[in-house]
């Protein structure tokens, strides 16, 4: 068994820390008594080092089944930056020669992301028989809870799976996670007695806004007016592209603002692009989908600002836990407009399939667009031997459950009293009064000043350095290919 | 897809099928796309625009209706008198590109992928600085660069890209190499995107993006004919046929001297299918890689042209030769032998 004293030499060693951050330490010292864990840690706080470390110290093969193709891209890209070359992911994208390469050398690797349905693949499942895993990841945890807002029919197949696998020692990981979620996830994984680790998910240093509009211009202007004083850099979320498209154009023409639009509806290049400015300051604001935010690890961001209302309070706290990683004074504003709900509510239900839609879905054979996700979700079922009506009553029962998770998110912004102590009293981790920041919510607060709170912008440092940077292509070229011969300190 | 684009695929001489244009732009390979795709001179945009929507295309002729610079009838449409002043001011004004044929015989957007992570990957080596996010690409794409930087990466990759980027930036006016430099990823530069361009520059998104198409044909040009190895090997396997793979193995069978009924029995294919791919290499092909004697016998083609001779190209019916003893893929390859030899824009 590896010692604590171990552990701590891994992180110094190959992560450069001293000290773990609250969760990690934990999570490891279960992990390393055979423990299988379900880790309940907020986004940023480092979930994704248990088990790098955990690989590290152990030198075993560990396997971290994640649900998108573009996150395990980024992990493993996350990875190599940090000088891990043995990582890849093995997804739909590869053509079957470049899975099977993979597959042949799983020894060579020490860590590989999978989807759940790639998993599921008998040559992908054998192939993983024959080696010695050291850990099984189930990253994003709760997509198997058909109470969570993330449900992947997918991921009901992994207690199976882990069976097959030979029952690895595995670590569960979520960002929020209701009482019930868990209980769900520990249940559906077949673990019921894994060791739970799990931090408060308030963050102190993030006030809590929710400003209310009788129009759209209303609200058009003071976004215009919170993104020109506020500090940045910040992050404004919307829940259609074409929205966060036109908001970037309105922002960057009122604002002096460096203004850029986020979503999947991005080609690659335009994606890297953009996150990469983000990271080194060189955007002031991100208009963004909740497709922005996997993978980003920036820890200055000082707003996080929604235009649209989010369908239940996991998406709002996962999305708004990107400000003020620093621990600095941030703060989300919820920009709320009588009839927003109804979008919300809307773009809820597109989401899951309605009656009619299932029974044509049933009568059809594999779907026949790539990309069509409920023909992929009822596929799914009716691959697995589902009738139709008990996917109807699934899905019945689903549409009931997002409705109250979206009531819940309506009462977030709706209640009186402290928004704080409602979150909290959501995820099941209620603390007391005297235990809220003292710069809390908008209950508490309604007038509070940003000037007070240190958030107004002091200067224009920002505008000042808009158009800095090279203005020839001969300087350009300069600067990429290091013509001065600059030798960098990195 | 937005007007400005639409209006340039149009004439003011005759209507044109929304439906061609449509097809062309998505990429889809049917005889009948390809033939009016010829005849209207759009093949270089073959599959330009892969995403584009029936509904974004109708919308886009809707405007230019509404704006009275098209009359649309069913599905076609022809640019009004106001129209082609439009477009004449807009082919002045706009950048025209003049290298998009290279898409059809090399993979410019692979390309592309492929120059732009190995200019970050060489920028990144100059300053060495092995920590750093790399472009996200396709698997392949990455798994390629990976190799290529193992082949080459002891080869002064510094001054190859360098004098690459140095040369062929300074053969472009200043404004097209100013914002060709700017979408370049490397050392601390995480490259502006084509709407940032477009925005700096005070040009739609889609000049852009045919702007940058065009430059990357150009780059492709240049890259094929360099004597830097490092660089020229970055378009190795990215050449395109010009017809479809079975298309060819039919067209080689054909021009050595099989009959279509031995082809069609020996590929096991549709005598329809055999035809269709000997049309699509008539039209795609230049005229002196068919054979079109073969199917069009001299005495035929006489026949037929005394029938048609008055009526111009795109008027021509089937009807007007129906009785004579031919078939209508007869017809429709005299129609492409026709428009090759005579090319005769509206
Ligand atoms: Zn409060």
């Amino acid at each position: 068994m590896i010692s604590t004293e171990q552990l701590y030499q891994t992180l110094q060693k190959r992560f450069g820390f001293s000290h773990f951050r609250a969760g990690q330490l934990e999570a490891l010292t279960a992990l390393t008594a055979g423990q299988n864990t379900l880790a309940v840690l907020p986004t940023g706080a480092g979930k994704t080092l248990i088990y790098e470390l955990y690989g590290a110290a152990t030198q075993q093969l560990v396997l971290i089944v994640s649900p998108l193709i573009s996150l395990m891209q980024d992990q493993v890209t996350t990875l190599n930056v940090k000088g891990e070359k043995r990582a890849a992911a093995l997804t739909s994208l590869m053509t079957y020669p470049e899975k099977n390469w993979v597959l042949q050398h799983l020894t060579a690797y020490r860590f590989l992301f999978v989807s759940p349905e790639m998993l599921s693949q008998d040559a992908v499942l054998s192939a993983l028989q024959n080696v010695s895993l050291g850990l099984l990841v189930v990253d994003e945890a709760h997509c198997i809870s058909t109470w969570g807002p993330d449900f992947r029919p997918e991921y009901l197949l992994l207690g199976q799976i882990r069976h097959q696998l030979n029952d690895p020692l595995t670590l569960m990981t979520t960002a929020t996670a209701t009482q019930h979620v868990k209980t769900d996830i520990k249940q559906k994984l077949q673990l019921p007695d894994a060791t739970e680790v799990v931090l408060p998910i308030d963050r102190q240093n993030i006030f809590l806004d929710v400003a209310q509009f009788e129009t759209q211009t209303d609200k058009d202007d003071r976004l215009i007016e919170l993104v020109t004083t506020l500090k940045k850099p910040g992050v404004v979320y919307f829940s259609s592209k074409k929205k966060a498209n036109e908001t970037a154009e309105l922002l960057a023409l009122k604002t002096h603002c460096r203004v850029a639009a986020y979503h999947a509806g991005l080609d690659p290049e335009t994606r890297f692009k953009v996150q990469q400015q983000f990271m080194q300051d060189q955007l002031d604001v991100i208009c963004a989908t909740s497709a922005f935010g996997m993978g980003i690890d920036k820890n200055n961001v000082r707003f996080v600002i929604h235009y649209h209302v989010p369908s239940d309070l996991e998406a709002y706290w996962q999305e708004i836990g990107r400000a003020g990683r620093d621990g600095k004074q941030s703060i989300a504003i919820l920009l709320y407009q009588p009839g927003d709900e109804q979008i919300a509510q809307f773009l809820s239900d597109a989401t899951v399939p309605q009656e009619n839609e299932i029974h044509y879905y049933f009568q059809q054979m594999a779907p026949q667009i790539a990309g069509d996700e409920k023909a992929n979700l009822i596929w799914f079922y009716k691959q697995h031997h589902y009738q139709e009506r008990q996917v109807q009553e699934l899905f019945e029962r689903r549409r009931e459950q997002r409705m109250v998770a979206f009531r819940k998110m309506m009462g977030y912004l709706r209640t009186p009293t402290c928004k704080r102590q409602y979150v909290q009293h959501y995820f099941d981790q209620v603390s007391q009064p005297d235990e809220l920041p003292a710069d809390c919510c908008s209950s508490d607060q309604p007038d509070i000043d940003l000037t007070a709170l240190g958030l107004i912008s002091t200067n224009d440092s920002v505008t000042v350095s808009q158009n800095e940077g090279p203005a020839s292509w001969q300087a350009i070229l300069t600067q990429l290919f290091n013509a001065d011969g600059k030798t960098d300190a990195v | 897809m937005d007007t400005a684009q639409l209006i340039t695929f149009l004439s003011p001489t005759a209507p044109r099928r929304l439906r061609v244009i449509e097809n062309i732009l998505v990429g889809k390979r049917t005889v009948s796309t390809l033939y009016w795709g010829m005849r209207y001179h759009q093949l270089s945009w073959l599959g330009y625009e892969k995403r584009l929507t029936r509904n974004v295309m109708d919308q886009t002729a809707l405007e230019l209706k509404n704006k009275g610079l098209v009359t649309v009838e069913e599905t076609n449409a022809q640019l009004t008198e106001l129209g082609a002043i439009e477009q004449q001011r807009l082919l002045n004004k706009h950048y025209q590109p003049k290298y998009l044929n290279l898409r059809l015989i090399v993979d410019v957007e692979a390309l592309w992928q492929r120059l732009l992570l190995a200019t970050q990957v060489v920028s990144e080596q100059a300053y060495q600085n092995k920590h750093y996010y790399p472009l996200q690409v396709s698997w392949q794409v990455k798994q390629f660069v990976k190799r290529w930087f193992h082949q080459f990466y002891s080869d002064d990759l510094r001054k190859a890209f360098q004098d690459f980027w140095q040369t062929f930036l300074s053969q472009l006016p200043n404004d097209q190499a100013l914002l060709m430099s700017r979408l370049l990823v490397g050392h601390q530069r995480p490259g502006e995107t084509l709407v940032q361009v477009a925005h700096d520059f005070e040009l739609t998104e889609s000049e852009v993006r045919v702007m940058i198409t065009d430059l990357i044909c150009q780059l492709a040009k240049v890259i094929a004919h360099t004597e830097t190895a490092s660089l020229r090997s970055l378009l190795a396997g990215l050449s395109r046929s010009l017809i479809s793979t079975s298309a060819q193995q039919t067209l080689n069978s054909f021009m050595a001297g099989k009959s279509l009924e031995v082809i069609s029995h020996q590929r096991q294919l549709k005598l329809s299918t055999v035809r269709e791919h000997l049309l699509e290499a008539a039209i795609m092909l230049p005229p002196e890689q068919f054979d079109f004697q073969r199917i069009l016998p001299a005495q035929l083609v006489t026949q037929m042209l005394a029938r048609l001779a008055k009526t111009p190209l795109d008027q021509w019916q089937f009807t007007q030769v129906a009785d004579l003893s031919v078939e209508f893929w007869q017809f429709r390859l005299l129609e492409i032998l026709r428009s090759k030899q005579t090319d005769d824009k509206y």
